[in-house]
Order: C-alpha cells, then structure tokens, then sequence
C-alpha cells in the first residue's frame, strides 16, 4: 500500500532520521529512477546499483534539498548522471568485447514480432532493448523525453546540453526507433497499460 | 497524405515507447536500497572506531614517553613520582605568597603580612 503523506511531510520526517518515511520516498520514485537507470543500462545488475545509488545519494543530500527542483526531476538528474558513469565505466571494460547490437537482434527475431505470441511483456522488453542499442546521447533524450515525458527545457537542463540539441537527437533518435520497431507500430501492437508488466 | 502517415506513426511510436518505459526494479528494491544504506552507515562507524583504536597507541605511548622524561629530568628533586611525571611545579607557602605577589597590582602587595 502506497502512503498517502505528500512528499514535503516525508522528506522532513525521513530528515529527522524516520527510516519508514524514507522508504516510502524510494517507493514512490521507483519507477522514475527504473526508468532512467533500466533505459540507459538496460535490466540487470548495473541498472539495479545505480538505482540504489541513486536513493543512497539523495538521503545524503536530504538536508541540501530545498525543493528547487521537483523531486522527480532531482532524482532522474542523479540517476541520469550515475548511468552515464557507469556507461563510461562499463564502455572501459566490457563493450569492447560485445557486438553491441546483438541482443536487439535476437530479440526482433521473427519469432518475437507482433504475427507470434508476443506478449505484452516481451514487448516491452524488445522496446526497451531497441532504446538501449541506441548511442549514448540519442538513449538519454529518448529516456528522458519519452520514457519519462521531461519537457525539452527539463531533458537540456539535465543533459547540459542546448534545447535545440535535444530537438534534433530525439528526431535522428526517433528515426532510428521506428526503424527498428517498424512491424510494431506498423501493425499498432501496443500494450494496454493493465497488459504492461515492466 | 506521406506527412499525415509519418505523423501517425511518430505518435504510434510515442505511445509504444511511453507504454514500454521501464516502472519497476526487481522486487523487493526498497529493502535492498535501505539494507544497503544501513551499511554504509555501520560502516561509517567502524571506520571512525578503527581510526579511534589506531590512534589509541600511539597517543598512550607519546604520553608515557613524555612522563618517563619528566620523571627523568625531576628525578634528583624530592616531587613524588605523580609530580614528576606530570612536571607539576612544587607548591609551597612561600611560593603562594610569591606567586599571589606577582599576579597582584604593587598597592596590594605592600599591605600583605
């Protein structure tokens, strides 16, 4: 069950040490922070630590928190910038002996699109790997953009990057997407939102 | 008509990446989040008490160095060993008097016994 108190009332609780307020925080952002961290660095255990990190961080910082910023915003800032860390790190070590691409591959295969038994879930998982296979800087506006409807003004604020720049990688972005995920938004197989698992 | 097509689509592709965002962790992130915090702080901790216990040593050897060469260099005085080590000055009536006469203004001092 979901707490009811609004954020204000948890943030000061949770800054007087109240660990159950503080919980309830990272349960309400959970999906902001998934979202950011799962889209650049796909499921498993990067995307995992840095969500973590992320909540590890702001309790850090609860009492720097003056709420200029919304709390969604401030929490997709930190994970954004922990993603592209560990991207970075990630580029250092392992990318370099992975195709890259192959598991967005594997996952269009024929047997995954729309004319199978693809579920909801499956879908999901095929989108998610299509943004992932996108460059680094197409991925994050696409994150923030799209996955998490940030305003351009709010995704250049967070990339550090000109409105204009967002503008013109969602496009290039968006070409690629509907590119590789032509047969399904050809044949309109979207997920209802009570078919959508993660 | 192409326009209105590639429109359709862009807003296909919209609602398909709005509906595929990711919206949770693996279960059970909550605990793993404040487990982990739990840690760092007990860390923290133990970090703090393995500082104090380093420095512990060293500060009770500098001290016992420092009473053994007081003790030395008082040894041919009649102080006691406390004194000695901790390089008390002795105290007698006469050095009171003395050192109340230093510390008070000339007026005052002339009308001591």
């Amino acid at each position: 069950m979901t707490d009811p108190r609004p954020d204000d009332e948890l943030l000061a609780l949770a800054r007087r040490g109240d660990e159950r307020a503080f919980a309830a925080l990272v349960e309400r952002y959970e999906g902001v922070v998934a979202a950011t961290a799962i889209g650049m660095l796909g499921r498993g255990d990067d995307a995992d630590d840095v969500g973590q990190e992320t909540f590890i961080r702001f309790h850090r910082s609860l009492d720097r928190f003056r709420g200029e910023a919304s709390l969604k915003t401030y929490l997709a800032h930190i994970a954004m910038n922990l993603s592209l860390n560990a991207l970075r790190s990630r580029r250092r070590t392992l990318l370099r002996f992975s195709g890259g691409d192959d598991a967005v591959a594997d996952a269009l295969e024929p047997g995954a699109g729309p004319a199978g038994e693809t579920d909801a879930a499956e879908l999901k998982r095929v989108v998610q790997h299509a943004v992932t296979a996108l460059s680094e800087k197409h991925r994050a506006v696409v994150v923030l953009r799209m996955f998490q409807d940030f305003s351009t003004r709010e995704t250049a604020q967070m990339l550090g990057v000109p409105e204009g720049t967002v503008l013109s990688r969602l496009s290039r972005a968006m070409q690629e997407l509907q590119t590789r995920l032509a047969p399904y938004v050809r044949d309109g197989f979207l997920p209802t939102p009570m078919e959508t698992t993660r | 008509m192409t326009d209105r097509h590639d429109e359709l689509h862009d807003d296909a592709l919209g609602a398909l990446l709005r509906a595929s965002a990711p919206d949770r962790f693996d279960a059970g992130f909550s605990g793993r989040v404040l487990t982990r915090r739990r840690a760092e702080e007990q860390s923290w901790a133990a970090g703090l008490q393995r500082q104090f216990f380093r420095v512990v040593p060293l500060a009770a050897a500098a001290a016992l160095l420092l009473a053994s060469m007081n003790w030395w260099s008082a040894r041919s005085s009649h102080a006691s060993v406390i004194d000695a080590a901790l390089n008390l000055p002795q105290v007698s009536l006469a050095t009171a008097y003395a050192s109340s006469s230093y510390y008070a203004s000339p007026d005052s001092a002339t009308q001591m016994p």
